[in-house]
């Protein structure tokens, strides 16, 4: 197998030149992009040089406990993130949101690393980290469409859902469809991720592992465990939370909580 | 006569406002009677509507159905016993006939008889809906057919009382004129208990409503 040949700073600095050309066509068409631009290059760098940094330190780790409080740092984070987009002040959703996942996350991320891949210790960060960044990313992404989905539509049509609840629908009932329609929103981008993988793009894990001279008949199992462990975590995770939030959008007598904005 | 519902020192708030809505609010309604609820917009007639069936919470009191603190009920029965239609009538995107069925779809309404077709298309002429098909979409219906069919809709659960909001408040004088007879009908011929919110001029031909006015967060006896 061949040696992953290193990029040298100059090498580093030359692939620069593709921002040089960036720039230079937000600056030709006033495309207003220069600042992002710039911004977006400068963190870049650093924040994957902290992050090369942090990993060298991470999977050097012996202690489990370190790799559990990354793997803690990185749930919080995607939490954080998951509230940046919702942007829901009504339905107090964080906690439950936090709880689902760091157990759901936690488990895929343990059944891959200690039953899949068979790694022994099952912390092991080389895999471990790996696996639940991969889960925590994609899963993360779903649930923030999944929840802004369910709390927009469930506003938008008051009205039809208090109609089926003066019907005699329960609120599970009553909000069915809504539901429905939020968690798939959610899971959809994971299910045409299956369908377009090795045809319309070669996944970033795998080409990584290619890039790094890995057998690319080994690269694609490591890539199936992955497709179907996102699909699996992201339907398991989606659906414990957004039960959850739905209960709580719905009051003792299954009145709707959430008023206009 | 027994006491179909009963509403002791109702009080309400919406969350956020420093002033109740109503305060102390009492109201019984007995069996076969029919209560006009009068008042100017904003005095919380629709709200007392929502409270009765619990699309709101109340800030004090209780409210008893068939002598039962509604709290204690499950939500979705009490809803299959009490028919609730909103102003603006809603209607799902399906045929008339899956409009009116949807009442059977829900768990609570599993062991009633779904009613024949051969009784919706009857019922649709009683409501003056004899030129709609069950099979054409409930979409495309005016307002005011839309308001009639949701009336219909409550009362195929058969329920022991029921609630209209301000029924005619988006209809013309005719459609207005349409649901009038058919309250008046409901209640004189078929015997069923009508608390109506409006804040139109209606003059009652076949039946005699007890009026009663909300203003000043309670309701009074209108003069």
């Amino acid at each position: 197998m061949n040696r992953i040949i290193d990029i040298s700073t100059g090498q580093l600095l030359l692939a620069l030149l593709f921002i040089v050309a960036a720039q230079a066509s937000s600056f030709i068409y006033h495309l207003g992009l220069n600042r992002d631009i710039t911004v977006g290059t400068v963190r870049t760098f650093a924040q994957l040089f902290l992050m090369g940094y942090v990993l060298t330190f991470i999977l050097k780790s012996s202690n489990p406990w370190l790799i559990l409080t990354v793997f803690l740092v990185m749930v919080v984070s995607a939490v954080f993130i998951v509230k940046g987009r919702v942007k829901e002040k009504q339905i107090p959703y964080i906690i439950p949101t936090f709880l689902t996942m760091l157990i759901t996350y936690f488990t895929t991320a343990l059944f891959v690393s200690s039953l899949v891949i068979g790694i022994t210790p099952w912390w092991e960060p080389r895999y471990f980290i790996p696996a639940g960044g991969m889960v925590i990313g994609n899963s993360m992404s779903a649930l923030a469409i999944s929840l802004e989905r369910l709390f927009r539509e469930l506003r938008q049509e008051r009205e039809l859902v208090e109609m089926k609840l003066s019907l005699g629908a329960d609120y599970r009932e009553a909000s069915a469809d809504i539901f429905r329609k939020a968690v798939s929103a959610g899971m959809i981008p994971s299910i045409n991720a299956m369908m377009g993988v090795g045809l319309v793009f070669i996944p970033g894990m795998m080409s990584g592992q290619i890039l790094a001279g890995a057998d690319p008949l080994i690269a694609i199992r490591y890539q199936i465990v992955v497709m179907l462990m996102l699909v699996g975590s992201t339907a398991i995770s989606s659906v414990i939370i957004m039960l959850i939030v739905r209960r709580r959008c719905f009051g003792s007598g299954d009145e709707v909580l959430l008023t206009p904005l | 006569m027994t006491a179909l519902l009963e509403i002791k020192n109702l009080s309400f708030g919406y969350e956020g406002s420093q002033s109740l809505l109503f305060e102390e609010l009492d109201l019984t309604v007995t069996e076969g009677e029919f209560i006009l609820v009068k008042g100017i917009s904003g005095s919380g007639k629709s709200t007392l509507l929502r409270l009765i069936c619990r699309l709101n919470q109340p800030t004090g009191g209780s409210i008893f159905f068939q002598g039962q603190d509604i709290t204690t009920l499950t939500p979705a029965r009490l809803r299959s016993r009490i028919g609730y239609v909103a102003q603006i009538p809603q209607m799902i995107d399906a045929s008339v006939e899956e409009n009116l069925l949807l009442p059977f779809s829900f768990a609570v309404n599993a062991e009633k008889p779904r009613p024949l077709k051969s009784k919706l298309v009857e019922m649709l002429q009683s409501f003056y809906l004899q030129d709609i098909r069950p099979d054409q979409s409930a979409m495309k219906l005016s307002t005011g057919q839309k308001q009639r069919l949701a009336i219909m809709r409550a009362l195929l659960q058969d329920p022991l009382l029921l609630l209209l909001d301000e029924p005619t408040s988006a209809l013309d004088q005719e459609s207005a004129a349409m649901v009038f007879a058919i309250m008046e009908r409901l209640n004189s011929r078929e015997g069923k208990t009508l608390v109506t919110v409006t804040h139109s001029e209606y003059k009652p031909q076949t039946v005699h409503p007890l009026t009663l006015t909300l203003a000043h967060h309670k309701l009074h006896a209108a003069s």
